[in-house]
């Protein structure tokens, strides 16, 4: 369903130098699957996520989402992917309601199919006691459920995450994480990007570990702690740090 | 290729939805709904009841002047009971419409020298006067009798006070005059040929009509009229594209299922009908305030609208077309900015722009029916105004106006057009959509070296250009030879080699330093492809420039703008007084070389940046031959340069060399001094415009000459596309190297 393929970026920086923002990477996810996409800041996570969801043009190489190339046809992408990160805002002055609904008409549902839509959304994310309360006045969970009910809205097979949580406190971020695995159950290839592993570190089907712009390992959370050091802790962060440090050593990728 | 797959309906749907919903959050938005609706409700009475204070105490202080006044005079000397007694005969004797302007009551005291003074000086008496000896023997006689009068220089005296006692002192000498008459035995009307009497056609009806007052006041009007529809496009804008990036929603909008020039058109129509409803509601609060002071006018004057509505008509679909082009100025202008903060702080200074703009507008001499009409903000203030002018019976017609109308409605379309291509190329910019606050907090330092300049930097050494050509009229000389090096230098050259300096980008990217259709410079001359892309681009030049002359000859015959006729009687001059070779370096090496580096280079790399969708390519390709116009400010040839500036930005990006562009237009700069040496040299210009004046030697351009204009167009076409086409088929254009 998302397949990134040989994907670069490179920025021109301040100095005058290139940054290799993302340097060759590639993966998929499948239908059904979420998969999380780690690393440090700066790693090119968010340029990754970007890049799919056709805000950004690769350099070289490119990404397919349900099939639809990001170069080729990033209006055929578009349709296909619900995008969400931690600084896609809502607008303050609409309700939940409208903003889903305002969304549902710019991807071209029909009325009656955009009002059933909207009320699901609402009783899904669980929206429904502020559904007509401008957003403005709503509280960070809240406004971050808006933000993702925004981007199901036209029921896109594939949804692309980066730091979905950040804003969240422990119990938004625990009912977001729910809704993801029920999406996940529908049939939706999730693709999601965190620093906070431990939220993510059982409910994700695989991982993808970058760092510098490339990809250093990727595998289910099994495969990555049997690949870090026997002497550390056996969770995904402690595999994570192994992956990156390794690198970081000059270790090949 | 991705708007062509949504559809043009899929776009406007998309561009609807955008509009529905950004117009909910402008209504919702306290700043909009005062600006669009409580300052025009209060702005117009204000300016109303000031106005009317202003007339009022005007009317007051004139109707002070104007009220008869009591009038003490002390005369002295010799004859002065005399005087008296004569100026008493006559003060009895006026009556009736003569007595217009007579002071109130006149008294004229006889005393000694020493008492007048003393009076005068204690203010009992307003004036002195020193009589002569034998003085009614002379008013009576012959001569001009000179009467000093004096006054206290320890208070001002009353103007009221000496124009009425002018008033009884001309009644004197009227009377005097008729004595002389009457001595002579002539006929007491002999000085007087000629009187007037006024009537009404039909007794009882009002002499005179009173006079309108909405002619006098329509152009201050309609320039607040046009700072206030821009005014109502402020915040809306700022909102619409800074203030979604403010709020982190302006990705959710790019990643929709529609091209970025459906969100730039949504934008545009929710800004766009809160612009109108600005507009809506400044003509009904003009009209509301217009109708309460209609009836606390002053006597003799009334609001006079115009019958028939011609005028309103008129100014109103002239600032719909306002209202379009505000919106789009706006969100042009905001778009790069990153936050609510720097939108307002960039677009102010365009507020203040613009006022200036339409301001221009009432200066004296400007006409509906000329090229002015075509001029942003400026254009419907100056049809609107000429609008009511004819209405009020000034000179003109209404073809005249309706033209000017279709010129301004027409300018407005295309310039929104332009500005909404432009804020979608800058909408998608990923260094200004992904721009981090530390570049926007350091503002001077100088950035990272890049490829080729952004939208923004490929119009400041524009801008600065423009200015500098304004401040450069006070510099230049008179002298052409003098003035093209400077103004070059000032105007293209500086700007652009500090643009350049500044922004540290890839000079052979920027300014297609290579060899037609791809090779570098240093990989040895190509000579085929020289030879084709020269031939071919001389030829287009020779071309444009036969099929200019000629559509503006068949356009404006000769009567060209003043600034047209001037510029080409110095051209005529360089020609003849100076040698051929610095004539044609200053007329077509110099510009051909500098400016084709401004526009085909910097400009049009900054529009391309790097794009090569042919809409982005077309769109930065008109958008350069569209400043390349503005550059050239006399508006006649403003079509020529536009035309001229299509194809050199064609040429430049189909070949990737700026050489063909510098080729076109050096051949196009150098063809009057060619056609100079084909008629027989200098002396036979010489001879020629002593003949028949400087501008209307040559009236139009034979049927030959057009078509051998045609043809060199066409071949040279034919060889740019052939040389294009030979360059793909080898493989060899380098597709990325624009």
């Amino acid at each position: 369903m998302i397949e990134v393929v040989d994907l670069v970026k490179h920025y021109r920086a301040s100095d005058g130098g290139i940054v290799k923002a993302v340097d060759g990477v590639s993966f998929a996810v499948a239908a059904g699957e979420m998969v999380g996409l780690l690393g440090a800041n700066g790693a090119g996570k968010t340029t990754t996520l970007r890049v799919l969801a056709t805000l950004l043009k690769p350099t070289s190489g490119t990404a397919f989402v349900g099939g639809r190339d990001v170069r080729e046809d990033p209006v055929g992408v578009r349709r296909r992917l619900g995008y969400v990160s931690a600084t896609t805002g809502v607008p303050d002055r609409l309700t939940p309601r409208e903003v889903f609904d305002s969304f549902g008409r710019l991807h071209g549902l029909d009325p009656a199919a955009r009002a059933a839509r909207v009320e699901r959304l609402l009783d899904v994310l669980g929206l429904r006691s502020c559904a007509d309360r401008p957003a403005g006045r709503l509280s960070s969970g809240q406004r971050q459920r808006v933000s993702v009910g925004r981007a199901l809205v036209h029921d896109p097979p594939a949804l692309v995450l980066d730091e979905p949580t950040s804003a969240l406190d422990v119990v938004g971020s625990r009912d977001l994480l729910t809704l993801l695995i029920d999406l996940r159950a529908e049939g939706h290839a999730i693709l999601l990007s965190t620093h906070r592993l431990h939220e993510i570190e059982h409910r994700c089907d695989r991982f993808v570990v970058i760092h510098g712009g490339r990809v250093v390992t990727t595998g289910t959370r099994a495969d990555l702690v049997a690949a870090a050091p026997s002497d550390g802790p056996a969770t995904l962060e402690a595999a994570f740090f192994a992956a990156i440090d390794a690198t970081a050593a000059g270790a090949p990728p | 290729m991705n708007a062509a797959r949504s559809g043009w309906r899929g776009g406007l749907r998309a561009a609807v939805a955008i509009a529905r919903r950004d117009l909910v959050e402008f209504v919702r938005d306290r700043r909009t709904l005062f600006i669009t609706l409580l300052l025009p409700v209060a702005t117009y009475p204000i300016l109303a009841l000031s106005t009317a204070l202003g007339v009022r105490t005007a009317a007051v202080e004139i109707e002070a002047e104007r009220a008869p006044v009591p009038i003490v005079v002390v005369a002295s000397g010799r004859d002065a009971a005399a005087f008296a007694a004569r100026v008493a005969a006559v003060d009895a004797s006026v009556t009736g419409a003569a007595r217009q302007e007579w002071p109130a009551s006149l008294r004229l005291d006889v005393v000694l020298p020493e008492e007048a003074r003393r009076r005068v000086d204690a203010g009992e008496a307003d004036l002195w006067i020193e009589t002569r000896p034998r003085i009614i023997t002379d008013l009576d006689s012959r001569g001009t009798v000179a009467i000093p009068v004096r006054w206290s220089d320890r208070r001002p005296l009353p103007q009221q006070v000496r124009s009425q006692f002018e008033v009884v002192m001309k009644a004197v000498a009227a009377d005097a005059r008729t004595r002389r008459l009457a001595a002579a035995g002539l006929p007491a009307d002999l000085l007087e040929p000629l009187t007037l009497s006024y009537a009404a056609t039909k007794p009882g009806e009002a002499p005179a009509a009173p006079k309108p007052i909405a002619p006098v006041v329509a152009g201050g009007v309609l320039v607040l009229l046009a700072v206030l529809t821009l005014t109502g496009a402020f915040y809306p804008a700022i909102d619409a594209i800074a203030g979604e990036k403010e709020r982190g929603t302006i990705e959710t909008l790019l990643i929709a299922p529609c091209a970025p020039r459906d969100i730039v058109f949504g934008k545009f129509l929710a800004v766009f009908a809160v612009t109108v409803a600005t507009l809506v509601v400044n003509v009904l609060s003009i009209c509301a305030t217009g109708a309460v002071a209609g009836r606390f006018l002053p006597q003799g004057l009334s609001l006079g609208l115009p019958a028939g509505g011609l005028p309103i008509v008129v100014s109103v679909l002239a600032f719909v077309g306002l209202a379009a082009l505000s919106a789009a100025t706006c969100l042009a202008v905001t778009t790069a900015a990153k936050s609510g903060k720097e939108a307002q702080n960039t677009l102010t200074p365009v507020i203040l722009l613009v006022s200036a703009l339409a301001g221009t507008a009432l200066l004296p001499g400007m006409q509906a029916a000329s090229p002015i009409a075509a001029v942003p903000f400026a254009g419907q203030v100056l049809v609107g105004r000429a609008a009511f002018d004819l209405a009020d019976g000034a000179a003109g017609s209404s073809l005249a106006v309706l033209a000017g109308l279709a010129v301004t409605l027409v300018s407005s379309c295309l310039l929104t057009g332009l500005l909404l291509a432009l804020t979608s190329l800058m909408l998608t910019d990923e260094d200004i959509l992904f721009r981090g606050p530390d570049v926007a907090a350091s503002g001077l330092a100088r950035p990272g070296r890049r490829d080729r300049p952004t939208v923004v930097e490929g119009i400041v050494p524009l801008v600065g250009g423009l200015a500098a050509l304004w401040y450069a009229q006070g510099l230049t000389p008179d002298d052409l030879a003098l003035a093209i090096p400077l103004q070059q230098v000032l105007t293209v050259l500086g700007p652009l080699m500090l643009a350049v300096w500044w922004q540290r980008v890839n000079l052979v990217r920027t300014f297609s330093l290579r060899w037609p259709w791809g090779l570098p410079l240093g990989a040895g001359t190509p000579v085929g492809r020289v030879v084709a892309s020269v031939g071919g681009a001389a030829l287009v030049g020779a071309g444009m420039f036969g099929l200019g002359a000629a559509a503006l000859l068949a356009v404006k015959g000769t009567s060209l703008s003043v600034e047209a006729e001037d510029l080409n009687r110095r051209l005529l001059d360089l020609m003849l007084q100076r040698p051929t070779w610095l004539a044609w370096c200053l007329m077509a090496l110099v510009p051909a070389v500098c400016e084709e580096f401004l526009f085909r280079g910097w400009v049009l790399a900054a529009f391309t940046g790097g794009g090569r969708s042919l809409r982005r390519v077309t769109a930065a390709v008109v958008a350069q031959a569209a400043c390349f116009a503005v550059f050239h400010l006399l508006p006649e040839r403003m079509p020529q340069t536009f035309a001229l500036g299509l194809a050199l930005g064609a040429m430049t990006v189909a070949t990737h060399s700026i050489l063909p562009a510098i080729v076109c237009h050096l051949v196009h700069n150098s063809l009057p001094l060619v056609l100079v040496m084909l008629a027989g040299g200098r002396t036979a210009l010489a001879r020629a415009v002593e003949s028949a004046g400087a501008s209307d030697g040559v009236t139009t351009i034979p049927p030959w000459a057009v078509v051998a204009a045609v043809i060199s167009t066409a071949c040279g076409i034919a060889l740019l596309a052939a040389g294009t086409r030979a360059a793909r088929d080898a493989g060899q254009s380098r597709s990325d190297e624009r």
